[in-house]
Formats: C-alpha cells, sequence, structure tokens
C-alpha cells in the first residue's frame, strides 16, 4: 500500500512534516485545580488536576517533595469496539506510569513537600479501529464558550476492518500535552511544558504524527516527549526496528513537531490569561 | 445556646468566604430569607442548559448535556458551576434470550471518573455511581418493559432476526464535572444520545452471522442480504425529564450545587414525560418530611423545567439535521 503518493501526500491529504489538527481547551472541568481537554486529530483526551493537596495515604507521603500520582483510562465508547476493561489492564497501568515519570520531571515538586498532586486522564475518543467506517460530523461544541477554539468542524472518516491495533501508543502523546496543560491551568509550578509527537517510517519518508491507519502499517513509530525551551528528552520510546542514521531523522522530526506542539499550548495559555485578566476588570 | 450568637456576632466582622465555610446554613438562609441563592439564581430557578449531539464520533449515539455554563461576564461573584455528561451508546448484535426472542437490550452504566470531582480518587470510587446508575436503569428501561404502557423505547425496534439476532444498545454516560443533582443531567444526555441514535446497517453473509456493513461495502451490494436498508433512528414514544429539588423548611430549592446539597440534604426528584405524565418520583429519605403540598409544587416546577427541556432538545435535534 502507498502511504505516501508520488506528489508527496499522505492518506488524509497531509506532507510528510504535517501535524493533525490540533485544538485545545483550558478549564473544561470546573471542579478539578486545573484541567485541559485536548485533541490531536481524531484522538481527544481530557486531563483533570487535584493538586497540590494532603496525601491520602499517609506512608506514601515524602518529606521534602510532592508526590505526583496519574491515572490514565478509556472510556468504553472511545474507540471502534466497545473497551471491555478501561482501566487496570496492563496498556493502561504502563502509560500511567509513562505519564506520571514525565511530567514527575518538569514538575519542581521540592517546592511543594508532604503533598500530593494528581492528574487523571480520559480518553473521550481514540482514533482507533471500528467495525464499521462511520463518515461522520464530529460535534463542534466546545466543552467551555470560548470564541477561539468554537467552529472547528471535522471530518472523521475511518475505514473499518483492522483488528488489533494498538491505539495506546497515539493517545500517549495527547495524554501528556493535556496533562501540561491541565498542570499549568492549575498553576503548578513546572519547569517547562512538557509536550509530545510521535513520527514514523514508511515508504522511505519520515512521516510526522501518525495515524492509524499509518500506525497499523508495521513500521516503526517513535514517540518523543522533550521539554522545549531546556531542549532536554524525558519520554522516548520506538518499536518496530529501524537503523539508526534513519532513527535519527525520526527523532529529530518528532522533536520538531513537539515544539510546534508547545508554541501552541503557550499561545493558547497566553490567550486564557488575558481572558481571566479580563474577567477581573484589569 | 453559645454558637447562634457567636455566628451573629462574628457576621459583622467576618469576611463573606469565611462565613461562607464556617457557618454555611447560616448563610444560605440569609439568602433564602430574600428568595435568592448565592450565585443569584431565584429559588426555583434551574441553571442553563445546552445540548450537544454527536459529541463522540466513533459512537452510534451521543450527546454532551451542559446544565450550567461558565459565563465570561466582566464581574461575577459566583459563577454557577457546571456539570457536564457525556453519554454514548454503542451497538453490538447479541442473540436474543428465549423469553423474548424478538426484542432487543439495552444496558446502561454510569460512571463518576476521577477528574469530575475532588472527593473520587482512584481506590475509592464514588458511592453515587451505582445509585444512578440503578436509578437511570429503572427509568429508562422499566419504562420500556411495562406491558401496558408504550415505554421510551420499544424493544421490538431493536430486533433483527426474530430469535437468532438483535441488538444490545450500551449507553456509558460520563460524568466529566460534578456538582449537584446528577441525575437530571445524566438522564438528559441519556435521551439525547437515544435520540441522536442511529442504528447501524447490517446483513446477512454466508455463514449465516450478521455483519456490520461498512460504507464501501453497502456500495458494493454484493450476495449478502441486507437486514436493514439504511441507517435508521429509533422512535422514541415519550420522552422524561427530570428535576431535582432540595426541601430545607419551607423553601423549595430547584437544581442544587453540590455546596447546597451537602448542606441541605434533603432531595426529592421528579421524572415527568413529555406529555406531563409523572413516570418517577424519589424521595430517599432525609432530614425534612414533605407534606403534600411540598410534593406538588415539586412537580409543579418540575413541568415548567420539562418545557424548557423539550424546547433545548428540540433545537438540538433540528440544528443537528440541518448539518
Amino acid at each position: 500500500m502507498e502511504y505516501v503518493s508520488p506528489e508527496g501526500l499522505r492518506l488524509d491529504g497531509r506532507r510528510p512534516t504535517e501535524m493533525r489538527q490540533l485544538r485545545a481547551e483550558i478549564g473544561a472541568v470546573s471542579k478539578a485545580d486545573g484541567s485541559a481537554v485536548f485533541e490531536m486529530g481524531n484522538t481527544k483526551v481530557i486531563a483533570a488536576v487535584y493538586g497540590p493537596r494532603e496525601v491520602q495515604n499517609r506512608s506514601q507521603q515524602i518529606n521534602d517533595q510532592a508526590l505526583v500520582r496519574c491515572e490514565y483510562s478509556m472510556a468504553n465508547f472511545s474507540t471502534g469496539d466497545r473497551v471491555r476493561k478501561p482501566k487496570g489492564d496492563r496498556r493502561s497501568i504502563e502509560i500511567s506510569l509513562v505519564i506520571r515519570q514525565t511530567m514527575e520531571a518538569c514538575i519542581m515538586t521540592h517546592l511543594m513537600p508532604r503533598s500530593q498532586i494528581d492528574i487523571f486522564v480520559q480518553v473521550l475518543q481514540a482514533d482507533g479501529v471500528s467495525s464499521y467506517s462511520c463518515v461522520s460530523l464530529s460535534c463542534s461544541l466546545p466543552l467551555i464558550d470560548h470564541p477561539h477554539f468554537m467552529n472547528y468542524p471535522k471530518n472523521n472518516q475511518s475505514c473499518g476492518g483492522m483488528e488489533g491495533a494498538d491505539y495506546v501508543n497515539r493517545t500517549r502523546s495527547a495524554c501528556i500535552n493535556a496533562a501540561t496543560l491541565a498542570l499549568a491551568d492549575a498553576g503548578i509550578p513546572m519547569h517547562d511544558l512538557a509536550t509530545s509527537c510521535s513520527a514514523g517510517y514508511l515508504n522511505s519518508t519520515p512521516l510526522l504524527d501518525l495515524n492509524y491507519i499509518e500506525d497499523s502499517a508495521g513500521g516503526a513509530d517513535v514517540t518523543v516527549g522533550i521539554l522545549p525551551t531546556l531542549d532536554k528528552v524525558t519520554l522516548l520510546q520506538m518499536d518496530a526496528k529501524l537503523p539508526t542514521n534513519i532513527f535519527e531523522d525520526v527523532m529529530q522530526l518528532a522533536t520538531e513537531g513537539c515544539k510546534a506542539i508547545a508554541n501552541y499550548i503557550r499561545e493558547v495559555l497566553v490567550e486564557n490569561t488575558k481572558q481571566l485578566e479580563y474577567r477581573r476588570g484589569s | 445556646m453559645g454558637l447562634p450568637n457567636a455566628s451573629e456576632d462574628l457576621s459583622s466582622e467576618m469576611e463573606v468566604d469565611a462565613f461562607r465555610l464556617l457557618f454555611p446554613l447560616r448563610y444560605f438562609e440569609r439568602h433564602l430569607s430574600e428568595s435568592i441563592r448565592p450565585d443569584a439564581r431565584p429559588l426555583g430557578k434551574a441553571r442553563d442548559t445546552t445540548i450537544a449531539l454527536g459529541a463522540v464520533a466513533s459512537a452510534d449515539g451521543s450527546a454532551l448535556a451542559k446544565i450550567g455554563s461558565t459565563v465570561s461576564a466582566p464581574i461575577v461573584v459566583y459563577l454557577p458551576p457546571p456539570r457536564t455528561m457525556l453519554a454514548a451508546i454503542k451497538m453490538e448484535v447479541m442473540t436474543p434470550s428465549l423469553e423474548s426472542p424478538d426484542e432487543g437490550c439495552i444496558a446502561i452504566d454510569f460512571h463518576m471518573p476521577p477528574i469530575c470531582s475532588p472527593i473520587v480518587r482512584p481506590g475509592r470510587p464514588a458511592e453515587a455511581a451505582p445509585v444512578l446508575s440503578k436509578q437511570l436503569s429503572d427509568t429508562i428501561i422499566r419504562h420500556v418493559n411495562s406491558v401496558r404502557h408504550t415505554g421510551i423505547i420499544n424493544l421490538k425496534e431493536l430486533s433483527l432476526v426474530s430469535g437468532k439476532a438483535a441488538w444490545m444498545a450500551y449507553l456509558d454516560i460520563y460524568c466529566l464535572d460534578a456538582d449537584g443533582a446528577l441525575f437530571d443531567a445524566a438522564l438528559l444526555s441519556a435521551v439525547a444520545a437515544f435520540c441522536h441514535l442511529q442504528i447501524p446497517v447490517v446483513s446477512l453473509d454466508y455463514d449465516g452471522k450478521i455483519v456490520i456493513m461498512s460504507e464501501e461495502q453497502k456500495e458494493e451490494k454484493s450476495e449478502t442480504k441486507s437486514v436493514n436498508k439504511e441507517k435508521r433512528k429509533l422512535t422514541l414514544s415519550t420522552i422524561p425529564f427530570s428535576l431535582t429539588c432540595i426541601l430545607h423548611r419551607s423553601y423549595i430549592l430547584a437544581d442544587p450545587t453540590a455546596e447546597e446539597e451537602s448542606i441541605m440534604e434533603t432531595l426529592v426528584t421528579v421524572v415527568l414525560d413529555s406529555s406531563g405524565q409523572l413516570v418517577s418520583l424519589y424521595k430517599p429519605g432525609g432530614s425534612v418530611l414533605a407534606y403534600t403540598s411540598a410534593v406538588k409544587d415539586c412537580i409543579a416546577l418540575t413541568r415548567q423545567r420539562v418545557k424548557e427541556l423539550q424546547n433545548i432538545l428540540d433545537e438540538a435535534i433540528s440544528s443537528m439535521e440541518i448539518d
């Protein structure tokens, strides 16, 4: 199957170095200290942060640092086939650990000793397998009414019939980006914004931000999480094989994708702060 | 004793926020005596509601219901916080039971993930979740099975091949933001999701198994026989809407927030359908005993609310169809 056409267009019409559409909202969950909804293409993730607050389990309390906990779960309807066990299975536990360690690296935990920061990530929609195709217009009503982010019509088109795809890999990046936004919304001090993006290699071309079909093609999939201003890598995962020189190119591409996401997140945060300032009346 | 006097003395000196946290009941009663609530709503008014259909693209039917909205106004002291529910329906094919070979099945599940509220933690699931699951199931499904009265959904519409295949509709409702009177928002999102539901097209393949047809297969029209021609919607006979009220002394507060619920514990939930008939009445104990007049007042408030909700739902459906 040809993933990159001779003119250089991918299956969904993107160029090899083009990302899927990004969309972020802050403050979707009013009860949480910080929350965010992050969309990368068809993947939609909501993250909520509670903290710093008192440690639930005294025995786990750390005297010179904050305890960071993370839980990842998928909604039953998030993928094509109904997910039977949305959390507590191996994939969810693994990705919870990955997100926790990534965020722990960028939170200034030493500023909040003996406290606990909870990050909850819920996948509402994953770019995954469906037993039948649906050409549907996804809802364009945002969770909060924000003039910037209204009216984003999307055409979600997924071809059916494929099985066994690991959609969890693609939700990973969206989860980390959503968690970063939620932590920023909660006002938790961080060294830097942790952003994440993935890239792959098909038809001898490095491709940025694989979608579902490209991911299940069996080529390599590199997920990178970086702290953009400090230029440090916090997360690096890859499956399948790649020659070393090509790996460097793919990783470089993913890193640039992360930096682009970081710019977008920064814009969203600045806009949000302006709104807050306006509401305060200053 | 000493306490009421203490609060009287302190109330003039204390800051509003501190008074709200230390003497919540007095704080609310001060407001109630002026027939208003801290979020500036009159006693019988519910929060603004919005419904968005088709929120989840991968589901067969879905809806996002938000009661309460984050209003961006320059100076608002206490915003009424919103409750947000996301409901989605997924259809699967199953073999029907022997007692009812030409009826499908509906399974309703209500989830309160930890994001919705600070009290829900991973090791400690919310108490309200299974209670609400059961309440919703009773309202929607038992409504269906009653013999004399046609309920919301005729289960026979969910049948495919009598005795061999029928639809199982899994309705999952996720609470994304919890702030009091969860049942109202959950029921609204469930009903909206059913209104949005489109049953997929299926066909029988060679082995006699039901196969869900994709868009490409529909165009090919090969030897497989179509069981149903095109995606169809369920016909809903009546639609239930609900309103939860709190009783406190002689006051009735409609659509309470979580703060109000924690202080004044007596809840009454009334479910009416669109023709004004009573579907269910739920008063689970509580310190305030209600006379019939109070219950009738609650029902009257619900009746008004039903009209509002009916309009909002109709608008949401018609704007969906325009798309």
